[in-house]
């Protein structure tokens, strides 16, 4: 659930990127505004994101690296 | 240090070309790096063709006869790689570089220095790549496709200066492209809305965007081999958790819309040649330009049907298999269009019309085979077959080749002023389209009845095809010495033309002087001009 | 009517000493791959030669800017072409996050014999599938390549100093686009500050990455270590090698500044290069959530 959420969370920094890209493709003033605030938006859910994973990671949420895969029947 | 020039005045025509050798390496301008383009392609395809004689040669009887089974996949690796990085991509760009600023009215490309750039990587990656031919062990050998661990574990040293090669043959496509997006979007004339765009513009904007998604794929797989091959990564090496098959998936994530690259601006020209000489305006425009977004999309979604005999669960097979059929829907839109376009038009059969419309006949065969190898069952039949190769050369030989053959002569008289000799073109023409045929169509008799390809050797029962094949072969790659006279003749002695040579032609092209000049369009032209001009207008 | 004046610049020579230069340097280090005494030399000469090409061409562009010879369509067209430039390096960077879930969501669970594939065990004695460790499972094995694995002796630190760089690299993220404030406000003396809190936590970041690899190499996690290894190194190598070129371009951009390039409208030089260090900066991101953790 949380890594889900926290993937979310990715998918959005990126959209805001793309946004950011986008304004500096248009140029100008509205280019410019729109360049700075997807930027804005983008560092505000990075730094959301970092303490996410930290908090999740301190309540055992998650774990770093956890797959052990199940190995199947042994011949 | 500022050696920049002022902005160019209206109606001037501006500097010409600088003298000598310095003109085409200092050169900034789309018609020179365009020409530049086009004589490295028609270089590499003479060089590859070569390789293919040599490749029938040791094909025409059975048995081992004239070279080491090693030399012989060295040959198939590197016909492969000259061809499909050196000859197609190349001629493409050189007629993207030479047509999209004329056609939108611009007076050259976006980025003209990045242009320049662009080009010259190509002889460096081009010599390194041949230069593998004289390193010991030989040149790669593992196909053009190379597949870990043939490409890995068990190649020659020389595999470390292919992947050099390949990866300033992609820096090159990627800036290739990124000068056409920002060319189409940005160098437009004002007047011209995007659904003004001539096809070939349209399809080349539309390639673009596959190369840019895909060159840099391309570049990160080569990187992987070379961290498997020389600093002991295990990206391909099962042995430390990776996969061979991963390999698989990540080439053919470049290499199905590399196909796509290699084949959309032939539709393009298709597009611009059909209606010239049907003297009708092209059928369903916008069609042709959302089935070319559709195919586009399409081809990214599709590549591991490339490997259904590799391994995948079923409903990946299943799933491939659906969505590459999907892919059948807009080329037919295509297909139909360019015959709805011929449909009671007034036909005449000059070089460049029929080079086309033998193109759209044998591309449609190569399309065809192409949906029987889609098929996920049939598939195991012919996987690795002849059938593969019958099918890939319909598709690059008569339908991209045919196609940059087509616009060359098609825009030959724009390009040198100079009309080329019309009954030698026709001459050329149909000895290359017999000799083809009877070089390729065998092949698919050969792949069904079971014949391997990338063999130096094969049993006695497929002797008498490939006997025929290798004739043909011989034939059609004779032919090229005709094409290289008629260019060449044409640029030489041709005799002077009217600024629009083919009657029914229209563009923005057809309206500067017969002889194209250095900078196209100096000021943009106005919007009654691109409306006349338009490829949809009566 | 001052949009209908097209630029074309003058021949040039830079394209010709560039393609001179990534030749040289690639087949030196092709060279020094196979064991050929000149090869490093050749490869720092084709480098130096790179970098002279790069800074002699920007260095011609940015001049012709500051003298007023581009036009507003030019500027889109270096938009244009930095914006797919951008998206290209994106493309590149999915290639290797690609094989890195490939891996990790299929390949190594078949090889454990996932979805009825290969059951390994029977090839290496007691193999078991894991993911970070996955070298740790298969002892005393020699790659295809001939190389040894190397062991692990513990697992990848992630709350040490893998978090301290995010939050660093976060934190330049802040100061950036602190500074792209102060320019657009055109208070020149904060953009400065701002810019030189961002290329000193940048180079702090690169700092720190270089002592993380010598723990890690110290620990036996190495471009040896099976295919954890492989993409770590590769994926956070890349990155690192993305921030060094962020933090030269944005050291230039420092150095426009206070040459007093830029105006509160007009900063393309500028808001490409603090595009490029967002963009790095949700690199780091997705490595920091997928290679680290998730």
């Amino acid at each position: 659930m949380a890594e889900f959420f926290i993937i979310i969370v990715i998918i959005t920094i990126l959209v805001a990127l793309g946004f950011g890209l986008i304004g500096m493709l248009k140029g100008g003033r509205r280019g410019s505004d729109r360049m700075f605030k997807s930027l804005v938006a983008r560092i505000s859910l990075s730094v959301f994101l970092f303490l996410l994973v930290m908090f999740a990671a301190y309540m055992g949420w998650i774990e770093p690296n956890p797959v052990v895969f199940s190995t199947s029947t042994q011949k | 240090m500022t050696t920049a020039t002022a902005t160019i005045p209206h109606g001037v025509h501006h500097h010409g070309p600088e003298k000598g050798l310095m003109r085409w390496i200092k050169t900034t301008n789309h018609k020179d790096i365009g020409s530049l383009y086009m004589w490295f392609a028609f270089a590499m395809l003479l060089i590859g063709g070569a390789l293919a004689m040599g490749i029938r040669a040791e094909l025409l009887q059975p048995g081992m006869q004239l070279m080491e089974p090693q030399f012989f996949n060295q040959l198939t690796t590197m016909h492969g790689l000259i061809m499909v990085f050196g000859a197609i991509m190349p001629a493409f760009v050189g007629l993207g570089n030479w047509l999209i600023p004329m056609m939108i009215g611009a007076p050259d490309m976006a980025l003209p220095r990045m242009n320049n750039w662009s080009f010259w990587i190509l002889p460096f990656a081009g010599g390194i790549l041949l230069s593998t031919f004289f390193m010991e062990g030989g040149a790669p050998a593992f196909g053009w496709t190379f597949y870990a661990p043939l490409s890995t574990t068990f190649a020659p040293d020389s595999t470390d200066f292919f992947i050099f090669a390949v990866h300033l043959l992609g820096f090159s496509s990627i800036m290739g492209a990124i000068n056409i997006i920002a060319t189409v979007l940005n160098m437009r004339a004002p007047e011209m809305k995007l659904m003004d765009m001539p096809l070939f513009v349209w399809t080349w904007l539309i390639t673009s965007f596959l190369l840019i998604g895909a060159m840099p794929v391309l570049a990160g797989v080569v990187t992987m081999m070379l961290t498997d091959r020389n600093f002991g990564t295990a990206f391909f090496d099962a042995t430390g958790g990776g996969d061979p098959v991963m390999f698989q998936h990540i080439f053919w994530f470049f290499g199905h819309p590399e196909v796509y690259i290699m084949i959309l601006p032939a539709f393009g020209i298709t597009s611009h040649i059909i209606p010239t000489f049907a003297r009708k305006p092209l059928f369903g425009y916008s069609s042709m330009v959302y089935a070319t977004a559709s195919i586009a999309f399409l081809s990214y979604i599709v590549w591991a049907h490339h490997m259904f005999l590799t391994g995948m669960p079923v409903a990946g097979g299943l799933y491939f298999m659906y969505a590459t059929m999907l892919i059948a829907v807009p080329t037919g839109v295509k297909v139909f269009n360019w015959v709805a376009t011929m449909w009671r038009g007034s036909m005449t059969f000059e070089a460049p019309m029929l080079w086309t419309l033998s193109f759209v006949f044998l591309f449609t065969i190569g399309g065809f085979s192409g949906l029987m190898l889609g098929i996920a069952p049939a598939d195991i039949q012919y996987h690795d077959t002849y059938f593969v190769v019958a099918h890939f050369h319909y598709v690059l030989v008569t339908g991209a080749l045919w196609a940059i053959i087509a616009a060359t002569l098609y825009w030959l008289p724009k390009w040198t002023g100079k009309m080329y000799n019309e009954s030698l073109a026709k001459i050329h023409f149909w000895w290359a389209v017999i000799s083809v045929n009877i070089l390729f169509f065998p092949q698919h008799f050969l792949g069904l009845a079971g014949m391997p390809r990338r063999i130096p050797d094969y049993s006695l029962q497929f002797a008498d095809f490939n006997l025929i094949s290798s004739i043909g072969g011989f034939a059609f790659g004779a032919s090229f010495f005709l094409l290289t006279y008629i260019v060449v003749d044409c640029i030489r002695n041709g005799k002077p033309v009217s600024a629009r040579p083919w009657k029914g032609a229209k563009g923005l092209e057809w309206t500067l002087d017969a002889k194209a000049p250095y900078h196209s369009f100096n000021t943009p032209p106005s919007r009654a001009l691109i409306e006349a001009e338009s490829q949809h207008s009566a | 009517m001052s949009e209908q004046k097209y630029y074309v610049p003058d021949g040039t020579y830079w394209p010709i000493i560039g393609s001179i230069g990534v030749t040289i340097l690639f087949v030196g280090f092709a060279n020094q791959m196979h064991g050929v005494s000149w090869g490093a030399s050749a490869m720092v000469l084709g480098f130096a030669i790179v970098i002279f090409m790069l800074f002699g061409w920007l260095g011609q562009v940015v001049n012709e800017s500051v003298n007023g010879i581009y036009n507003s369509q030019v500027d889109r067209s270096f938009r244009w072409g930095m914006s797919w430039f951008i998206f290209s390096e994106v493309m590149f960077f999915a290639a290797f996050f690609g094989a890195l879930f490939y891996a990790r969501q299929i390949s190594v669970p078949w090889l454990s014999g996932e979805g009825n594939n290969l059951y390994t065990p029977e090839l290496w004695d007691g193999f078991k599938a894991t993911w970070q460790q996955i070298a740790f499972s298969t002892p005393g094995t020699t790659l295809k390549s001939g190389v040894e694995m190397s062991i692990p002796t513990q697992l990848v630190d992630t709350w040490g100093l893998p978090a301290l760089n995010t939050a660093l690299l976060l934190l330049s993220g802040v100061t950036l686009t602190f500074a792209h404030h102060a320019l657009r406000a055109e208070r020149r003396n904060q953009v400065i500050s701002w810019l030189v809190a961002t290329i000193v936590l940048g180079v702090a970041f690169l700092g720190f990455q270089v002592a993380e690899y010598g723990h890690a190499y110290a620990d036996g996690l190495q471009l040896t270590s099976g295919i954890y290894g492989s993409t770590f190194y590769m994926l956070t190598g890349f990155h690192g090698f993305h921030v060094t070129i962020g933090a030269i371009m944005l050291s230039v951009i420092l150095y426009r500044v206070q040459k007093g390039h830029f105006s509160a409208d007009s900063h393309f030089g500028f808001e490409g290069v603090a595009w490029y260090w967002h963009f790095v900066d949700v690199v780091w991101l997705g490595l920091f959530v997928f290679v680290y953790w998730l």
